[in-house]
């Protein structure tokens, strides 16, 4: 039957729409764990409209015209290149990667069909993440100025079309970028650069917002890139906010236009390049980089570590999370710039910023330790290893990368807040402390719902995975937080401060000494129990 | 004094919820011996080897591998396998020479040995020149032969075969072939699944034919075309597990009707 290309683009992309939907169900065997997730994503949408509501009704009343202007501009922004953080990944994911581009490929499909339905797919999940993120804040923001209720249909209209627009741009340069260069080495490239480029900008403007100063009435923020979709979208908001139906409808008739005419002509100028730079992109020998032929012997456990470090090394996507916690340390110095004089400094106080950045930096590495086995799982089950030796080798393999990037963190936090050389051992032991803890959580995790059918190792944690195991590390550091903050009020005084220091670090190990022992117990059997 | 089987399957039963795969079989392999594994898709091949390697739990029954337990002694039972299963599922970031010293190192072998014993099956299996690409590069029979040379690498005792010929090139799967012969007169045992009844005819000493978990036949392959009166083993094959009748297949392929 020859069906014509629209027909054919609504067919597939509805199709593609439901099985991800199917998928991302059926990748959930326990019911309790599903619902604590949603019920913690419920929690975080709240916290986003009341937070912006509290904020915006502040703002209205200190009669701060300036920043109440340029504020919504700057929280699409703040959308907008953290979704670069993802969207990136997904445009390679969904159209490179993809486990079933092969077979979408060998049917009657024109390339063109392929690409848009493609592109559909990572519209609708952009959606996803622009209804827990964005939609909040754009209720919280217009219910603060009371707005009329046309402001609210014509914000919803276009915070629809908003990811389209992001979308359709990440997908033409990935595209474009794979027919250019060398498809191997764009695809790592594109990889470093989705992580990379938003943790500078945010690095930057950070830094510029750190050092504002003046009267609340006449602040307003600087301005953000008028050529950006996350400024349209700021000035839509603002205007309906204002009641000013003129504009704000002009702002999402701009959108509308982009996305609707702009975006479908764009993609369909690169689709005739996308088959030849999937065909590249997918065939080919590959030589390792970092290969020096073969490689040392090892001890079992040893070569299980090694076999690890040699996968995050050639995979770019897997330092994404080292990158950020790196770069939250430059958010970290710049922020204490300015915030100091709130909350003084205290050796403490760094060790609970150092522990945050090595609870995020340790959650990727623990909770896919498992699961990056993919398929090839097999090999380690029918090896002569015993769980405990599995066990071992995941936690060495996991804590080699984040012992490492929360070292150099907790130095470059040392030696930026000007601490003594005491000072900057006390982060370090600190930020090893709660990597490690992290690190034995997220096994135990990945050990009990491992995720061995993925298509790029970044999909692992998508979603309500991450939740668990996040919320554990968190609660460690503050617990722990909470010992050293006792022991500061009990030993003040004594040796400078330092015997606070040593004894709270006394009892944040022991508490990561129990984590472990209890964590390693259930993680050994649940290695020991795991069917492939 | 009879020679103890190296492979034991007693009673063994898989349920996955409410299906049961495996129903309740038994077998043995013997020193020396390749045992076929035949039956549909579907019928419980796959898990049984799964089983007796370790990757599954039997629900009830046991397995034994040189006399040790896969369930309670899965350490000791393992070191006396090789194993290449249905899909051979490589580390994508590996090459085939890293990949094979990390399989060695599993196996606790000695360096020396280890590194003659890598050059020797990738110059066997015609891979030297690939030995540096990563694995994600390789077609899929390339990656077939570097399962097999990883299950070959540590000598074991044990061969489990999951349909060991697939994406093998003509020239591949005839070594393979002789490979196993060889394998088997040095004392060894093989066990392996495959669909080619060529294959199951011309190489096994024994087969069994598997269907709905149950083994439906066994013996050596003159034993069942005699017992079941067939000329193939094919006929055998489709008489016990029952084969498509021509006139349905003459009635979804028909001529389609011209304008």
């Amino acid at each position: 039957m020859n069906q014509g290309a629209l027909a054919q683009t609504w067919t597939l992309s509805l199709d593609l729409i439901r099985f991800r939907l199917l998928a991302s169900q059926r990748d959930w065997t326990s019911r309790t764990l599903y619902v604590i997730a949603a019920l913690a994503s419920l929690v975080l949408v709240l916290g986003i409209f009341g937070g912006t509501f509290i904020g915006v009704r502040a703002l209205v009343a200190a009669k701060a015209t300036g920043l109440l202007g340029s504020v919504a501009a700057w929280a699409f922004l703040v959308y907008l290149f953290t979704d670069l953080f993802i969207a990136f990944g997904q445009a390679l994911n969904d159209m490179y990667l993809s486990a079933d581009m092969p077979i979408l490929l060998a049917m009657p499909v024109r390339a063109g069909v392929l690409v848009v339905a493609k592109f559909v797919l990572g519209v609708v999940q952009n959606e996803v993440y622009v209804a827990v993120f964005l939609l909040p804040f754009v209720l919280g923001y217009l219910l603060a100025l009371a707005a009329p209720l046309w402001a609210y249909v014509v914000c919803i209209a276009g915070l629809a079309l908003f990811p389209a627009v992001l979308y359709a741009v990440l997908a033409t340069i990935t595209i474009i970028t794979l027919r250019l260069i060398p498809p191997h080495f764009a695809k790592e490239m594109l990889w470093v650069i989705g992580a990379a480029v938003p943790t500078a900008f945010w690095l930057f403007n950070f830094a510029r917002f750190a050092h504002i100063e003046g009267d609340i009435n006449t602040l307003h923020l600087p301005t953000a890139p008028e050529w950006l979709p996350s400024s349209w979208m700021g000035s839509l908001l603002s205007a309906a906010g204002a009641g000013e139906a003129q504009t704000a409808a002009s702002w999402l008739g701009f959108i509308a236009l982009i996305t609707l005419v702009a975006c479908p002509i764009g993609l369909a100028i690169v689709a005739g390049g996308f088959v030849e730079g999937w065909s590249q992109a997918t065939s080919g020998r590959r030589v390792a980089a970092w290969s020096r032929g073969a490689p040392p012997s090892l001890s079992p456990v040893g070569a299980v570590v090694w076999k690890d470090v040699s996968g995050v090394m050639r995979s770019p996507q897997l330092w994404f999370n080292h990158i950020a916690s790196l770069g939250f340390i430059g958010y970290l110095l710049v922020g204490h710039q300015v915030q100091s004089p709130l909350l003084p400094l205290t050796i403490q106080l760094a060790m609970l910023q150092i522990g945050f950045v090595a609870v995020l930096d340790s959650l990727n590495p623990g909770m896919t330790a498992i699961s990056l086995e993919h398929r090839s799982i097999w090999l380690l089950r029918t090896a002569p290893l015993t769980p405990r030796q599995i066990f071992a080798a995941k936690i060495i393999g996991a804590y080699a990368q984040t012992g490492a990037i929360t070292t150099v963190a907790a130095v470059l936090l040392g030696i930026g807040y000007r601490f003594s050389i005491g000072g900057v051992l006390a982060l370090v032991f600190f930020a090893l402390l709660m990597s490690a803890a992290a690190i034995c959580y997220g096994v135990e995790f990945d050990a009990r719902f491992p995720s061995f059918d993925w298509e790029n190792p970044n999909a692992i944690n998508r979603g309500v995975r991450m939740i668990m195991p996040f919320l554990n590390g968190l609660l460690v550091l503050i617990l722990c937080g909470a010992f050293l903050g006792a022991t500061r009020l009990a030993l003040r005084g004594v040796w400078d401060g330092g015997a606070a220091v040593l004894v709270g670090l006394f009892w944040c190990a022991l508490v990561v000494a129990w984590i472990f022992v209890r964590t390693s117990h259930e993680a050994v059997r649940n290695i020991g129990a795991l069917e492939v | 004094m009879p020679v103890p089987p190296l492979v034991v399957v007693d009673h063994l039963t898989k349920r996955f919820g409410g299906t049961t795969a495996v129903d309740d079989i038994s077998f043995a392999v013997a020193p020396g011996e390749i045992f076929g594994f035949l039956g549909p898709n579907g019928a419980g091949k796959t898990t049984t080897i799964k089983i007796l390697t370790g990757l599954l739990r039997p629900t009830t029954g046991r397995a034994t591998i040189c006399g040790f337990d896969i369930t309670s002694h899965p350490v000791e039972a393992k070191r006396l396998f090789g194993y290449v299963p249905d899909e051979p599922a490589l580390y994508p970031k590996l090459t085939a020479l890293e990949f094979l010293s990390f399989v060695g190192d599993m196996y606790a072998m000695n360096p020396a040995r280890k590194q003659a014993r890598i050059r020797e099956l990738l110059s066997l299996f015609e891979l030297r020149a690939d030995a540096g690409a990563l694995l994600e590069s390789y077609s899929h029979g390339m990656r077939q032969k570097v399962a097999l040379c990883a299950a070959l690498l540590h000598d074991p005792k044990i061969y489990f075969l999951d349909e060991p010929t697939v994406g093998l090139d003509p020239k591949s799967a005839r070594m393979l072939k002789d490979i196993v012969r060889a394998l088997t007169r040095a004392g060894g045992a093989v066990m392996m699944s495959t669909h080619i009844m060529e294959i199951a005819e011309s190489l096994c000493d024994r087969v069994a034919i598997i269907d709905h978990g149950r083994i439906a036949a066994i013996g050596t392959v003159s034993e069942l075309r005699e017992l079941r009166g067939r000329d193939t083993l094919e006929e055998v094959f489709l008489h016990l597990t029952g084969g498509f009748e021509d006139h349905r297949i003459a009635e979804i392929f028909r001529e389609p009707a011209r304008a």
